[in-house]
């Protein structure tokens, strides 16, 4: 059904994305009719409330991944990030020195990625895995094994747990995050420059562009949003950990991307898809806890959910 | 030349092909005669590929039959028709590079012992069999990777030889072949027909068909449009039928164009002792505003090293460079591109274009400072310069938002050479500009390098095929083996001075 709905939507449009809508508004629909509490105003809020997080990071790793990068290391950076925060803010008090300090450190360890794939020429795999446990055991060094309270009032709780118009504040964070970023991959140089090096890196060298810097930035600007993705985490629970972000996170984040349409071989994909694949996923594990489906079974239906969409879209548009 | 009493081999009658309603082949009778040679010329999309893919069983007919030695076919499979005696080989090598030749002309028939072995004593009498036979000469226990590319097309030969094929269908097989080879090709083919084979040689290289063809076909629209003996047609009347009467005109006024040597006389780009450790060296020469320079040679003589160092996209150990008169050294295109100079690289697919993105994104990669304001893209600037070029190069289809891999090669080749206009270069490069392109769509080319010359511009054109280099360049510099040899003024070189320097004699 999904995958025959997704067809059909590659065939009447044959644009990435009508696709994956059509498979997100039947599986709502199924979701409704099995459970009709499902289209409640407040569970459709809480569902995107639920996958900020992973849109925030995925909407950074859309970028690498048009280059036909990856970069594992987001679990581990929301981990050091929401430490670099609390951190900041028990020796400074201030929330913007914190926020500034947490997304700095994001950027910085995409930074090293980057200038490692793009500079050294190493396989962005190898480098974010290595990336992945460097980090993890800084914030173990950093954080220790125990659960940090966030102190009252710290302020920038309000980010995770704030409501702004009935709807949470981090809701609109990666609302208005998707639209720049939406805007600068589809109408800035450098959203082009992107995809150009994705496509042909090697056409885009010989026409000038800067290869390197384009590549190095994306790694910035996913370290930056895993970093946000953090900050957001660790306020709604009141508290940073050294194990937030476990292994699996980044897994969901490039799902998501994946699944958005944007090509792990790079040149092609957008921001918006990827806003499409994370409410999709977003949809499925929602509408899995409403019919109460153990937690271990969820994990294999997303699984399975997650293959069948794509190759319903392997069918209509080939290259994955 | 075959007797003209050969007995007919293959007869195709009333074969079309059609998708849907669109008829790309129409009705159509083709024959040809044992032992005879036959050029199929046309340009791009007059249906020649369509032709040789239903002989090759690749596309089924929407209609008609062929008949080899009086029996029926069956039609659209690929395997059968090689069973039957048809062969083909394409541009690009069909072989397994990391097997020796001996496996290459048996892959998945070898002859296999009692025990189900791969009975290799068989199979290298009868390959030496047809070596002798063909007098070909090949070492059938190399690689084939370590062949090259002239000895690799011998091996497709003895490999449709040792299938029986009676009929050898060669897509442009000359395409990444050097002069000498080209020669030794056609020897080969010489041999072929002794030995009562019919082959179909499609070829953009008019030359070559002229030099080695029986007869010849010309298609255009999807129809055999003229056919008859090599001797009774000559180059200008056929290049007249294959492209219709406006183009042929455009491509026959291109042969006689005044030669400008030295241009207006003001050196743009200057080069002296370039060297690169055992690729190139001692590289000097001058390029002048308002000339088309040629670089002849070989493929590997190390010319596409030479202009990737100067553009700063390849390694440059010694050597002294100036732009205008000021010295420079680039350590990226990034750099070379804002002194003025522009490269169309040699392999568009591979180093030029964007394949995913669409016309206009190919258009305006060169310069996107120029089609946005802090960084952002401004939409109308880009659609204006997408269809400035489309509308200046007759790019087609004129549509800025189709997806470039769509494009004929021609047009695709246009594309590039927009982008770099756009960046209004004082200096620009071409390697190998019209390799597998159409003869209108080169014709085209050549017009617009020749406007980009009389701009005032400085044209460098690398080409391997000597036609075009004695069509286009006011002066030609041949390098051979890594080294400069020479450098003459169009007009002032016979072609046989020229291929003499270019084998390095």
């Amino acid at each position: 059904m999904i995958g025959r709905l997704s067809q059909l939507g590659g065939v009447w449009l044959g644009r990435p994305g009508f696709g994956l809508s059509a498979s997100l508004i039947a599986l709502v629909a199924i979701f409704a009719i099995l459970s009709p509490e499902f289209l409640h105003i407040d569970n459709l809020v809480g569902v995107v409330h639920r996958v900020t997080t992973t849109g925030i990071m995925a909407v950074g790793m859309t970028f690498v991944i048009m280059t036909g990068g990856i970069d594992l290391t987001v679990g581990p950076v929301l981990a050091i990030s929401g430490l670099v925060a609390f951190f900041t803010f028990e020796g400074s008090a201030s929330v913007p020195l914190s926020v500034l300090g947490a997304i700095g450190t994001g950027a910085a360890i995409g930074a090293l990625n980057g200038a490692a794939v793009a500079y050294l020429r190493l396989p962005p795999i190898i480098v974010t895995l290595a990336m992945l446990s460097i980090v993890r055991g800084t914030a173990l060094i950093v954080g220790g094994p125990i659960l940090h309270q966030l102190p009252e009032g710290a302020g920038y709780e309000f980010i995770g747990t704030g409501f702004l118009f009935g709807v949470p504040v981090s809701v609109w964070i990666f609302l208005a995050l998707a639209m720049l970023t939406a805007f600068v991959q589809r109408r800035s140089a450098f959203g082009l420059e992107v995809a150009a090096v994705g496509d042909n890196e090697r056409a885009a060298f010989l026409s000038g562009r800067p290869v390197r810097l384009v590549k190095t930035l994306t790694y910035v600007i996913c370290g930056a949003t895993a970093a946000l993705a953090g900050l957001i985490q660790s306020s709604q629970v009141y508290t940073a950990s050294a194990n937030f972000g476990e292994f699996g996170t980044e897994l969901d984040v490039i799902a998501a991307v994946v699944l958005g349409g944007t090509s792990l071989q790079g040149g092609r994909g957008s921001i918006l898809g990827t806003v499409m694949g994370v409410l999709f996923l977003g949809v499925v594990s929602s509408g899995l806890n409403i019919l109460d489906v153990p937690v271990d079974v969820q994990l294999i239906a997303k699984g399975l959910i997650i293959v069948g969409a794509l190759s319903a879209r392997a069918g209509t548009q080939g290259q994955i | 030349m075959t007797a003209v009493n050969a007995p007919t081999l293959l007869r195709a009658t009333g074969v079309s092909k059609s998708y849907g309603s669109l008829e790309v082949l129409h009705p159509i009778e083709f024959s040809i005669k044992a032992g005879e040679v036959r050029g199929l010329v046309g340009s791009n999309g007059a249906g020649k590929s369509t032709l040789i893919k239903i002989l090759t069983g690749a596309h089924r007919p929407s209609a008609g039959d062929v008949w080899l030695n009086g029996r029926r076919l069956q039609l659209g499979n690929p395997h059968l028709m090689m069973d039957q005696g048809i062969a083909c080989i394409y541009q690009h090598s069909s072989l397994v590079p990391s097997l020796s030749v001996l496996d290459n002309i048996f892959l998945g028939r070898q002859p296999t012992t009692r025990f189900g072995f791969l009975d290799r004593r068989t199979q290298l009498q009868a390959a030496q069999k047809l070596v002798a036979e063909y007098r070909i000469e090949l070492d059938l226990l190399e690689k084939v990777e370590s062949l090259s590319t002239v000895k690799q097309k011998e091996v497709e030969i003895l490999k449709a030889l040792a299938l029986r094929s009676c009929l050898i269908l060669m897509d442009e097989p000359t395409a990444w072949l050097s002069h000498s080879e080209v020669r030794k090709l056609h020897a080969t083919i010489d041999t072929l027909r002794s030995r009562n084979i019919a082959v179909v040689y499609v070829s953009h290289v008019l030359d070559e068909v002229f030099d080695i063809c029986d007869s010849i076909s010309i298609m255009r629209d999807g129809a055999i449009v003229w056919e008859g003996p090599t001797t009774s047609i000559d180059r200008p009347r056929l290049i007249n039928i294959m492209v219709g009467e406006k183009l042929g005109k455009a491509s026959l006024e291109s042969l006689e164009q005044k030669r400008k040597p030295r241009g207006t006389g003001d050196i743009r780009l200057s080069c002296h002792a370039l060297a690169r450790r055992n690729i190139f060296s001692d590289v000097s020469f001058d390029l002048y505003s308002g000339e088309i320079l040629c670089f002849a040679g070989l493929v590997g003589a190390g010319r596409s090293d030479v202009v990737h160092a100067i553009f700063g996209a390849a390694q440059l150990d010694d050597g002294a460079l100036q732009l205008n008169g000021e010295a420079h050294r680039f350590r990226s295109p990034k750099e070379a591109i804002l002194a003025g100079i522009g490269l169309v690289p040699e392999d568009r697919r591979r180093d030029g274009l964007l394949l995913a993105h669409s016309v206009a994104d190919n258009l305006v990669l060169a310069a996107l400072k120029k089609v946005s304001r802090s960084g952002f893209l401004s939409q109308k600037r880009r659609r204006g310069l997408a269809l400035r070029q489309i509308r200046n190069l007759n790019i087609l289809p004129s549509n800025p938002d189709r997806v470039v891999s769509v494009l004929s090669g021609g047009n695709q080749q246009k594309v590039l050479i927009g982008r770099w206009l756009e960046t209004a270069p004082t200096v620009l490069i071409l390697d190998e500009p019209t390799v597998g392109i159409d003869v209108g769509a080169k014709a085209e080319i050549y017009g617009q390098l020749r406007a980009l010359r009389d701009e005032g511009r400085a044209v460098l054109v690398i080409s391997s095929d000597l036609e075009e280099v004695l069509t286009i360049a006011d002066r030609i510099a041949v390098m051979a083996e890594g080294k400069l040899v020479s450098i003459h003024d169009a007009g002032a070189v016979s072609r046989e001075e020229l291929i003499a320097k270019i084998g390095g004699d």
